[in-house]
C-alpha cells in the first residue's frame, strides 16, 4: 500500500498572473456582479430580517435550561447533584430537602443555575438520570440588565415550557 | 473689485470648502451600504427619523451624535499633547486643501471677464497638489509617535515608508503626463482634455497615457492609505495603526480627513485623466452655441429618469417579510411625491430658461452647472471605484507593497516617460 502522493499544482507564477492587473480585473467584476445584483433587487440578499424574522431552532438547539415534571405535575428532580457534579462551570447551584409525595426521598428546594457562568456544553441534560433538566426551550438569547437577573431559580426553571413536541425531542435529542 | 467678483470669489471658496464636506457624509455611506452590497448584506438600514431612512444615511446623523458625545480622552502617558491633538488636525486640514486648486468648471466669462472656477486660482496646480498631500503623512507620523504607543508607531512608519515609495511613481507618472499637456496648471488641463482626437475620440488623459492612468490610480490608492495599502491601520496586524489613541472627534477627524483625502484623489485623477468637468464630445464652446437644444433635451430626459429612479424605489423599498400596515410602503410615498417634485422643480426651472433666459450670461451660467454636475458625477463614480476595490482587494503584505512599488510601479513609471517623449519629440 503506497502513499497517495497528490501534486497541488501552484497558482499565480504564470505571466498574466503576476502582472497581477488581469486577476485584479477579475475579481472586481464578480464583486460589481453582486453589487447590481443585489441594488437591482434588494430581496435577493442572503440576510435574515433578524429581530422580526427569528431563525428556525432545531429540538437538538441547546437552549436555556428548564425542570421538567411528571405527567401529575410533580417535580422530576431528585436532588441527586449529578448535574452539579457534572458541570464544568460550576454554574448549578442545588440544595436538596425532604419530599412528602412518594415519588422519591428527595427533592430541590433551591434549584439555581448562573446563566452568566453556564457553557451551555448540555452535560447537565446528560447526566440526569431523572430526565428533569432539558435544554429544549428554543431560547437562544439570553440577556439581561442586572447580574442578579441573570441567576435564574427553581420556579422560573419550572415555568419555562418546552420548545417543541415531546416526539420531535425524543427523535432529536434522544 | 465689484461685488459680482466677491460673490464669485465667494461661491468659489464655499464649493471648495463644503462640497468636500458634504460628499464625506455621501462616501460613508456608500461605503457601509455598498460594502454591503458587495457582500450580499444590507447595510445599515434601521435608522430613522419619523420613519424616514433615506435609503440609510440618517446612520450619518447618528454616528455623528455618538462621535461628539463620546468622552474626548488624552491618555495619561502622553507627553507631548500639543502634537497629539495638532496630528489629526493637520490631516484633516491638509485633505480640505488640496481640493483648493482642482477646477470644477471651465471659466465663467461674464461680460469681458473671465473667473477661473477653482476655490483658489493659482496656476501652479499640480504642484500645490503633490506639496500638500505630501504634508498629509506628517500628520499620521505625528499621531504615530505622539501617541506613544508601539502600535502608533508602526502605523506612523509604515504610512511613512510606504508614502515615499509611492510618490516617486506617482511623480514620475505626472511627469509623462506634463509632457503631453505642456503646462501645470490644473484648468489648463482641463481645456486641453475638451479637445478631440482624431476627430471624434475625447482627449481624455486616459487616451493619452494608458500606462499612466494605471500607474497613477494605484499610487493614489497607496497615497490616500486605502485598501489594498492600508498597512498603516491594518487592523489585523497593528490594531488601528496611528489612531489607536484616538477616541471622539479627534478619531472623526482622522475618519473625515481620510474620506476627504479620497474626494480629493478621486477629484484628481478624474481631473487629470478623464476629463475634467468636460462632457464627451460637448465643449463649453459647443454647449455654449447650442444651450437651447441641450436644455430641450435633459428637459425631456428627466422625468425618464425619474420614472426609472421611482420604479426602483418602488420596488426595492418595501419590507421583505409579513408586516401588518408595512410603514415602508408609506415612506415609499413620500419619496416617490419628493421625486416627482423636484423633477417638477427642476422642469419649470428650465422651461422659465428657455422662454426667458436665452442667450448671453444664462447660456454661461448654465454651462458651469452642468460642467460642476458632470465634474461631481465623474468624481463620485471615482469615489465609487475606491470602495470597489477596498471591498475586492485583499490587503497586500509589507514586502510585497515595496516590491511592487520600486520594482515594478518605478520602472514602469520610468518606461512610459521613455515612450512618452519619443512619441511627442517625434511627432513634433
Amino acid at each position: 500500500m503506497g502513499i497517495k502522493v497528490r501534486v497541488v499544482e501552484r497558482k499565480g507564477r504564470t505571466f498574466l498572473e503576476q502582472l497581477y492587473l488581469v486577476e485584479v480585473a477579475k475579481g472586481m467584476a464578480v464583486t460589481l456582479g453582486h453589487f447590481f445584483r443585489n441594488i437591482l433587487d434588494n430581496s435577493r440578499l442572503y440576510v435574515r430580517h433578524y429581530p422580526e424574522v427569528k431563525p428556525e431552532i432545531t429540538p437538538r438547539w441547546r437552549g436555556r435550561h428548564r425542570l421538567t415534571r411528571h405527567d401529575d405535575g410533580t417535580v422530576k428532580c431528585v436532588a441527586c447533584f449529578m448535574c452539579q457534579t457534572n458541570c464544568p462551570s460550576h454554574c448549578i447551584m442545588i440544595e436538596a430537602g425532604e419530599r412528602h409525595d412518594e415519588k422519591s426521598e428527595k427533592m430541590p428546594v433551591r434549584f439555581d443555575i448562573d446563566l452568566l457562568e453556564c457553557i451551555y456544553c448540555g452535560y447537565c441534560v446528560e447526566a440526569c438520570p431523572m430526565d428533569a433538566i432539558r435544554m429544549d426551550t428554543g431560547i437562544f438569547s439570553v440577556t439581561s440588565d442586572s447580574r442578579e437577573s441573570m441567576v435564574i431559580g427553581l420556579e422560573q426553571l419550572l415555568e419555562t415550557p418546552g420548545g417543541f413536541a415531546e416526539s420531535d425531542y425524543k427523535k432529536g435529542g434522544g | 473689485m465689484s461685488a459680482l467678483d466677491i460673490l464669485i470669489i465667494l461661491l468659489r471658496i464655499a464649493f471648495g470648502a463644503f462640497v468636500p464636506l458634504s460628499f464625506v457624509a455621501v462616501l460613508v455611506w456608500m461605503e457601509r451600504r455598498g460594502a454591503a452590497f458587495f457582500q450580499d448584506r444590507a447595510g445599515p438600514n434601521r435608522c430613522n427619523v419619523y420613519g424616514i431612512r433615506a435609503a440609510g444615511l440618517i446612520q450619518n446623523i447618528a454616528d455623528a451624535i455618538k462621535l461628539i458625545f463620546k468622552e474626548d480622552v488624552v491618555p495619561g502617558h502622553i507627553t507631548y499633547k500639543f502634537y497629539f491633538i495638532l496630528a489629526p488636525m493637520l490631516v484633516f486640514i491638509t485633505a480640505l486643501l488640496c481640493f483648493a486648486v482642482i477646477p470644477f468648471a471651465d471659466a465663467l466669462v461674464i461680460g469681458d471677464r473671465e473667473y477661473i472656477m477653482q476655490a483658489v486660482p493659482m496656476d501652479i496646480g499640480i504642484l500645490w497638489f503633490l506639496a500638500i498631500v505630501g504634508f498629509g503623512v506628517y500628520g499620521i507620523i505625528l499621531a504615530g509617535w505622539s501617541s506613544h504607543n508601539k502600535y502608533g508607531v508602526l502605523g506612523g512608519l509604515r504610512a511613512a515608508a510606504q508614502v515615499i515609495s509611492y510618490e516617486i511613481p506617482m511623480g514620475l507618472a505626472l511627469v509623462s503626463l506634463l509632457a503631453v499637456y505642456g503646462t501645470v496648471d490644473l484648468s489648463a488641463m482641463a481645456q486641453y482634455q475638451g479637445q478631440l482626437l482624431f476627430g471624434f475620440i475625447p482627449a481624455w488623459g486616459f487616451v493619452l497615457q494608458p500606462l499612466g492612468v494605471i500607474i497613477f490610480i494605484v499610487a493614489a490608492f497607496a497615497e490616500t492609505n486605502r485598501t489594498p495599502f492600508d498597512l498603516a491601520e491594518g487592523e489585523s496586524e497593528i490594531v488601528a495603526g496611528y489612531h489607536v489613541e484616538y477616541s471622539s472627534m479627534k478619531f472623526a477627524l482622522f475618519f473625515m480627513g481620510e474620506y476627504v483625502a479620497m474626494f480629493v484623489s478621486s477629484a484628481l485623477i478624474v481631473t487629470l485623466y478623464f476629463g475634467s468637468y468636460q462632457i464627451p464630445w460637448l465643449s463649453t464652446e459647443t454647449l455654449v452655441a447650442y444651450a437651447r437644444p441641450v436644455v430641450i433635451i435633459i428637459m425631456i430626459g428627466l422625468p425618464v429618469i425619474g420614472w426609472l429612479f421611482g420604479e426602483w424605489i418602488k420596488k426595492n423599498n418595501r419590507t421583505h417579510y409579513y408586516r401588518p400596515d408595512d410603514p415602508r410602503s408609506r415612506e415609499t410615498t413620500i419619496y416617490i411625491s419628493l421625486l416627482w417634485s423636484l423633477v417638477a422643480i427642476l422642469e419649470l426651472i428650465l422651461l422659465c430658461y428657455v422662454i426667458f433666459a436665452a442667450g448671453g450670461v444664462a447660456d454661461r451660467i448654465l454651462v458651469v452647472l452642468l460642467q460642476i454636475g458632470s465634474f461631481l458625477l465623474k468624481t463620485f463614480l471615482m469615489c465609487f471605484v475606491y470602495v470597489w476595490v477596498r471591498w475586492t482587494l485583499p490587503r497586500f503584505r509589507y514586502d510585497q507593497l515595496q516590491k511592487i512599488g520600486w520594482e515594478k510601479m518605478l520602472p514602469l513609471a520610468l518606461l512610459n516617460i521613455f515612450i512618452t517623449g519619443a512619441i511627442i519629440v517625434s511627432f513634433n
